[in-house]
């Protein structure tokens, strides 16, 4: 808890300095990426601790969208808009969940992207809300007091709203709640054993991130004011999934960086070719080829090789080293 | 009562076409454990291929041939160099062949634009018989009638044959099979090419009827696993009762329901996994 705090107050400080060192553009970008940094959090958290690989977490990031967008035309004060985003991306969350969470691995990938694709189709063939051509809308964040027009002010709200999800999850996971769920991911059999309703544990996790992605999703609508039917599209939740992987799976900061890093990357090489897409498939196979642990890891590594320390990981037994790998067997 | 025919004859082509594609990505599936998600591609892949070649004009039985023996060699290399590498790491397998989606499908947008594409129907076939005041064009009754001889054919292998055989005891327990001195890599490896080559056909035999266009191997991929989630997978008997299934929910659910037939699949799917978690054919996992 205490160790939280002081994180989350450094995290703070740096971000509250950011603009002050930084050009418009790149401001600009950051807000994107602080966007884009609560998404990728919220699909770390299930595949990073409760081992649920989603290939349809985009969907929560569309519904928050599409409610911000849809609302905007009658309400306009951000304490409704956000948190009806929220709380409508978290009962879609636990509808599909029932059927999803049933299954594991492969399984639960599949019924997610079907459920993404599902709503692809839907908002791009319906008419209710703009159909093919998306909906735009005008709407500022209206903070009750005052309105929120300027790029600077709209950061400042959008990472306020990144490190207050960045805490939560941080105390999430440090939680009872947040060990079982790892316990569930690494061990099933031995916490069925010990008593815990693992579907539950699961299902928590993957409601509170679907609540987080639509939380995205609707800071996005005050960022872009247009919502597509893209949102939904299987692009997208490749791209939070691969920002995942590009950071490093099994940590909160992991998926920020690689938020960070594919945002920047992706605005400097669209800028110049058309192949964006191309190299994003190659570059996501490099990392599932050479470097499973992502970024993240990788500092870590470095960090180690720096300040070599003694393994905590490697117990002596009969005078051999028995070097424990990731998993918890003896290698 | 025509207008009936013609729709549920539509919807069988449809079915047969995503048979093709979801058979091989359920064989494959029982076997290694993964699911090909760019089986699309290689779909999407094989008809754009025909494409260029009939559009030079090659004989449409001719490019059927070389765009599968191409989509095959295509799967080869993908097997060899980068799924094989990761033999018993599943969650690796399926998000290398995610990445491969973007860089073939952002490939084939390269080489062949973003337009709308379509093959034309051979001459052999270009005709139409009557259903009483209605008409339908025999080329779909030629799809017909080919996923139903691949069906045979996939029946008759798996059945009748000793690779059948080896292929059956692998799903049940792939490491009793190596034990008994089979060459596991070689069976995974030609399982796998089998699927490719059947999702080629089926890519180049649909040229004809739904086209070609960019992310259409998205909507193939997720009709498929619509499929294979609602027949159960690992098996290609799930697979065509699926597509039969899917087939002809989407065909009359554009005529019925136009407003809600994209999500009628999708509804069917939900209805049977609340019942049934692993499919109407799918065996329960221990």
């Amino acid at each position: 808890m205490k160790k939280s705090i002081i994180v989350t107050l450094f995290l703070t400080l740096v971000i509250c300095a950011l603009p002050f060192v930084i050009t418009p553009f790149v401001l600009f970008m950051l807000t994107e990426v602080l966007i884009m940094a609560i998404f990728a959090l919220s699909l770390g958290l299930i595949m990073g601790y409760g081992g649920l690989q989603s290939l349809g977490h985009s969907a929560f990031f569309g519904i928050g969208a599409y409610t911000v967008a849809v609302l905007s035309e009658h309400v306009t004060s951000i304490y409704i808009l956000i948190p009806a985003a929220i709380v409508i991306s978290c009962l879609f969350a636990l509808l599909t969940g029932l059927i999803a969470i049933r299954n594991k691995g492969i399984f639960f990938l599949m019924i997610t992207l079907a459920f993404t694709q599902m709503l692809f189709l839907f908002f791009r063939q319906s008419d209710l809300w703009g159909g093919a051509d998306g909906l735009g809308t005008s709407i500022k964040p209206n903070l009750g007091f005052t309105e929120l027009g300027s790029p600077l002010s709209l950061f400042y709200l959008i990472a306020a709203f990144f490190v207050l999800t960045y805490f939560i999850l941080r105390l999430f996971v440090n939680s009872p709640l947040g060990k079982g769920l790892k316990g569930v991911m690494e061990n099933e059999g031995r916490m069925i054993a010990l008593g815990y309703n693992v579907k539950k544990y699961q299902m928590i996790a993957y409601v509170v991130a679907g609540g987080l992605a639509g939380l995205a999703g609707g800071l996005y609508i005050f960022k872009t004011q247009f919502a597509s039917p893209d949102l939904f599209s299987v692009h997208m939740a490749t791209t939070v999934l691969i920002m995942v992987f590009i950071g490093g799976l099994g940590t909160l900061f992991g998926p920020v960086i690689g938020a960070g890093v594919f945002i920047f990357l992706q605005n400097y090489i669209s800028t110049m070719t058309d192949r964006w897409s191309l190299i994003m498939g190659l570059l996501f196979i490099v990392i599932v080829l050479y470097n499973r642990g992502g970024i993240f890891q990788l500092v870590q590594l470095i960090g180690k090789k720096l300040l070599p320390k003694k393994n905590v990981f490697a117990h002596k037994k009969g005078g051999t080293t028995i070097e424990l790998n990731e998993s918890g067997k003896a290698e | 009562m025509d207008l009936f025919t013609v729709n549920l004859l539509s919807g069988l082509t449809y079915g047969m076409l995503l048979f093709l594609m979801a058979s091989g990505l359920s064989i494959v599936f029982g076997l290694m454990r993964i699911i090909n998600l760019a089986h699309g591609s290689f779909f999407l892949f094989g008809s754009y291929v025909a494409y260029a070649m009939i559009s030079r004009g090659m004989n449409f039985w001719l490019a059927l041939l070389l765009s599968t023996m191409s989509v095959t060699i295509l799967a080869l290399l993908i097997e060899k160099f980068l799924i094989s590498r990761f033999h018993g790491n599943e969650a690796s397998q399926v998000l290398l062949t995610l990445g491969l989606i973007f860089v073939i499908g952002d490939a084939t947008l390269w080489i062949w634009g973003g337009d709308f594409l379509s093959i034309p129907v051979p001459s052999l076939l270009d005709f139409s018989f009557a259903i009483g005041e209605s008409s339908f064009p025999i080329y779909r009754l030629f799809v017909i009638s080919i996923g139903i001889i691949c069906a045979v054919l996939l029946w008759y292998f798996e059945t009748k044959t000793k690779v059948g055989m080896i292929v059956r005891a692998g799903v049940d327990d792939m490491e009793m099979v190596g034990a008994l001195g089979f060459n596991i890599k070689l069976i995974f490896s030609a399982v796998f090419l089998f699927g490719a080559a059947l999702a080629a056909i089926g890519g180049v035999l649909s040229g004809p009827i739904l086209g070609m266009y960019p992310k259409m191997e998205f909507e193939i991929l997720v009709n498929s696993l619509v499929i294979v989630l609602i027949g159960g997978l690992g098996n290609w008997k799930g697979a065509f009762i699926g597509a039969i299934l899917i087939g002809i929910i989407d065909s009359f659910g554009k005529i019925y329901l136009p407003d809600a037939s994209v999500l009628l699949i999708f509804v069917v799917m939900i209805i049977v996994l609340m019942f049934k978690p692993t499919g109407l054919f799918g065996r329960v996992e221990s």
